[in-house]
């Protein structure tokens, strides 16, 4: 069974004056809040795939995930090795960042799942059905990079036209895009031909197209594209809520500090290979550590086992010890203390996604980054930087 | 059947968006005016309040209903519809599929729960809503001109509808194999056009071919009965003799253009039949509501081929006879073949690219 909008959800009342974050809300909350005529209308379209789909399903174990490839490969005509052998879940309810440099085979993969382009080989599933299969694609929302929506039509008209496309009954498709065109804050511009529209408010019209449908799940390929900030984050609050309404979602973009503020789970891929797949914490848990800024010299910090000294000029130092666990490090403290150093700060660190993508993408032995695009020498040529990591099955790497 | 509503819709909007297929249905819609303010009497011709007195055209020589149903079947529709709209149609549809497959348009369409092969002759249908529309309207005005001016309500008139839209088909279903293959307007447009050239230049080469193998037949025929004449009457020899040649180098050049002819028509019947297909509103027509136009003045000789025996109204009869032969479903079946193929290829094309 499909897992439904559940009416307990924001079942909170607000109390108290308004914000404008309260009010972004519950716009939210109308446009996610299960109505009867989609859940109908899911339920049909639920029905119809699932009577064609008989025969397959009880040949093939549905998974549970919302995306589970394995070992998909894209080879294009003159040898260009877009994808080769790429592994990634997405579970339910989970936020999925999908990184990694120009060229390293992000759309590609998206568009295979889109069936947009055709994989060389592919296993695995997408909401339960194999990857390719055409009548999935009523329950996924996509989002293409660059995506071009007929100039002449108006907003309402081209989330409506994606909605048809998604064979909604035309009542439902038309409240569902005012809610959606209120969501985006496009409700003024709704009669307005696309064409007249400036790049960010395209992006919030192809983020209501893509959630026309109602999907279980989204793909986005830089969906916060040519948007200002206050959109961003209103993109970001949206994605949060579908998150916590048991949807996926999977994002591909460029810009890490907004993945990190919403990603469950990140992958890397690094000529069409994933690099890393994880959530953040686990991904960055080795470069965890503390930083003690302090007066200690470069004695007193040899006699300290595993700590790094930096010196910061004028007698100051930077003490980097090894370690995420505040216990481990009051020892360390304490040896300074009864040293008499003076310690100005204590501060937990850790490596940023941006630091761990440029490290993902660095050759190690030569420290210098892949060059990118995709790989042109044959498979046994291709230079290794990493071993690819496999995910541990509550999400951490391993 | 929403999805397909959808993408009709849709493709209605972007008509109503395009300039060219106002200024089309314009250009229609001054033809079908100049249609109604022409008119007919007993001394000639008049244009709005203007007499011109004709002896060569008037009610004595073609009733006026004839006349209507003759400047539309062959004026308008030939040279209008036939010819400059489908330019203009070309023009405007040809870049439907360019359109449709370049990047970040394509992603969105194929990302729908459709079929590829279903979404490509969606969109082709939709092109040929231009047409469709722009047939429709001008057909239905010239039928109400025929009517109103020409005393003459002839609903075979409207046969033209599908009689133009096929014969756009043809054409079409190349620019939509070209503009996916291409992605370019420009070279879609510009190699349909070549390829009506090459059609053209066919259906000439095969008329031109098929007049000659006429005219040699029907010169071949007098010949023969010459000579028959001549050997029953008892000739001497130097009266056969020539006749005997005459037959023979008749026969010779007769057989040279039969083989000219066949490669000709070989060609035409693997390649669609755009102007025989227009050329069926007229034998409709003439079949249907008897409508005959006079030829011009019989002359006894004709320019064509050396014999001067044939009469310019026996060359036309067995040349009229000839194209009569052909069976609508010959014209439109080889022709819709052709269409089916090239929609095939290109279905077949468009549903294993990636984008």
């Amino acid at each position: 069974m499909k897992v439904r909008f559940c009416s307990g959800w924001f079942s909170t009342g607000m109390i108290g004056r308004p914000d404008l974050r309260a009010v972004h809300e519950r716009r939210l909350r109308r446009s996610f809040t299960a109505p009867m005529q989609s859940m109908q209308w899911v339920s049909e379209q639920s029905a119809h795939s699932s009577l064609s789909l008989v025969k397959a399903l009880s040949m093939t174990q549905s998974s549970p995930l919302s995306i589970d490839l394995k070992d998909v490969t894209k080879t294009y005509r003159g040898g260009v090795f877009a994808l080769r052998g790429v592994s990634l879940q997405v579970h339910p309810g989970e936020i999925f960042g999908l990184l990694g440099p120009n060229g390293a085979g992000k759309s590609t993969l998206v568009k295979i799942m889109m069936t947009v382009v055709r994989p060389t080989t592919a296993r695995g599933q997408v909401l339960g059905q194999p990857v390719g299969h055409n009548g999935t694609l009523a329950n996924v929302g996509y989002l293409p990079e660059h995506h071009r929506f007929p100039p002449w039509l108006t907003g309402r008209q081209a989330v409506e036209f994606a909605g048809a496309m998604c064979k909604m009954p035309r009542k439902l498709r038309r409240r569902r895009t005012d809610e959606l065109l209120e969501l985006v804050h496009m409700r003024e511009w709704a009669k307005k031909r696309l064409g007249t529209y400036s790049k960010g408010m395209q992006q919030r019209i192809g983020l209501a197209a893509s959630l026309v449908n109602d999907p279980q799940l989204v793909l986005l390929d830089e969906p916060t594209d040519g948007v200002d900030p206050v959109g961003r984050r209103e993109i970001r609050d949206v994605l949060t809520h579908m998150r916590e309404q048991g949807k996926s979602v999977l994002v591909n973009s460029h810009i890490l500090s907004e993945l990190e503020m919403i990603c469950d789970r990140v992958a890397i891929l690094v000529q069409g290979l994933v690099a890393r797949q994880g959530t953040v914490a686990s991904l960055t848990s080795s470069s965890r550590c503390y930083e003690v800024i302090s007066r200690a010299t470069p004695e007193q910090a040899s006699s300290l086992d595993g700590v790094e000294f930096e010196s910061l000029g004028e007698g100051r130092s930077l003490l980097r010890i090894p370690s995420d666990d505040p216990v481990a490090i009051q020892p360390i403290l304490d040896q300074l203390r009864s040293s008499e150093v003076m310690i100005e700060s204590v501060l937990p660190k850790r490596e940023s996604l941006e630091d761990l993508f440029v490290r993902s993408v660095t050759d190690p032995s030569t420290g210098v980054a892949l060059d990118p695009g995709a790989n042109r020498n044959t498979e046994a040529d291709v230079r290794s930087f990493e071993t690819p990591s496999s995910e541990s099955p509550d999400g951490g790497e391993s | 059947m929403i999805q397909t509503l959808a993408l009709l819709h849709a493709a209605y909007r972007e008509l109503n968006a395009r300039k060219l297929f106002w200024v089309t249905l314009a250009l229609s819609g001054l033809v079908v005016a100049a249609m109604a303010i022409i008119g007919l009497n007993e001394d000639g011709l008049t244009i709005l309040w203007w007499q011109f007195d004709l002896a060569f055209l008037n009610t004595k020589i073609m009733p006026v209903d004839v006349f209507y149903k003759f400047i539309f079947a062959q004026l308008a529709v030939p040279y209008w519809l036939a010819w400059l709209a489908t330019i203009l149609a070309l023009i405007s549809t040809a870049s439907i599929f360019p359109d449709m497959v370049s990047g970040g348009s394509i992603d969105i369409l194929l990302s729908k729960p459709i079929g590829r092969a279903r979404l490509f002759l969606t969109r082709y249908v939709t092109g040929l809503l231009f047409v469709l529309l722009q047939v429709g309207v001008f057909t239905i005005a010239a039928f109400l001109v025929i009517g109103i001016r020409g005393g003459s309500w002839e609903p075979w008139i409207l046969i033209s509808i599908p009689l133009v839209l096929l014969f756009y088909s043809y054409l079409f279903s190349v620019c939509a194999l070209l503009g996916t293959i291409t992605r370019s307007t420009i070279a879609s447009f510009l190699i349909t056009m070549l390829f009506w050239l090459l059609v053209f230049g066919v259906n000439s080469g095969e008329q031109v071919t098929l007049a000659g193998r006429t005219a040699l037949e029907i010169s071949l025929g007098y010949s023969q009965e010459d000579l028959k004449e001549a050997v029953d009457a008892g000739d001497p020899i130097e009266v056969t003799e020539p006749l005997q040649v005459m037959c023979d180098e008749d026969q010779e050049s007769l057989d040279t253009w039969k083989s000219f002819h066949a490669w000709f028509f070989t060609a035409k019947t693997v390649l669609p039949k755009t102007g025989e297909t227009i050329d069926l509103l007229e034998r409709v027509l003439r079949e249907r509501t008897g409508m005959e136009v006079g030829g011009p003045p019989e002359r006894q000789e004709m320019m064509f081929g050396a014999n001067q025996r044939i009469s310019n109204r026996e060359f036309g009869e067995r040349l009229q006879e000839t194209m009569d032969d052909r069976s609508v479903t010959w014209i439109i079946g080889t022709s819709l073949l052709f269409e089916f193929a090239v929609l095939g290829l290109v279905c077949w094309y468009f549903s294993r690219r990636d984008f």
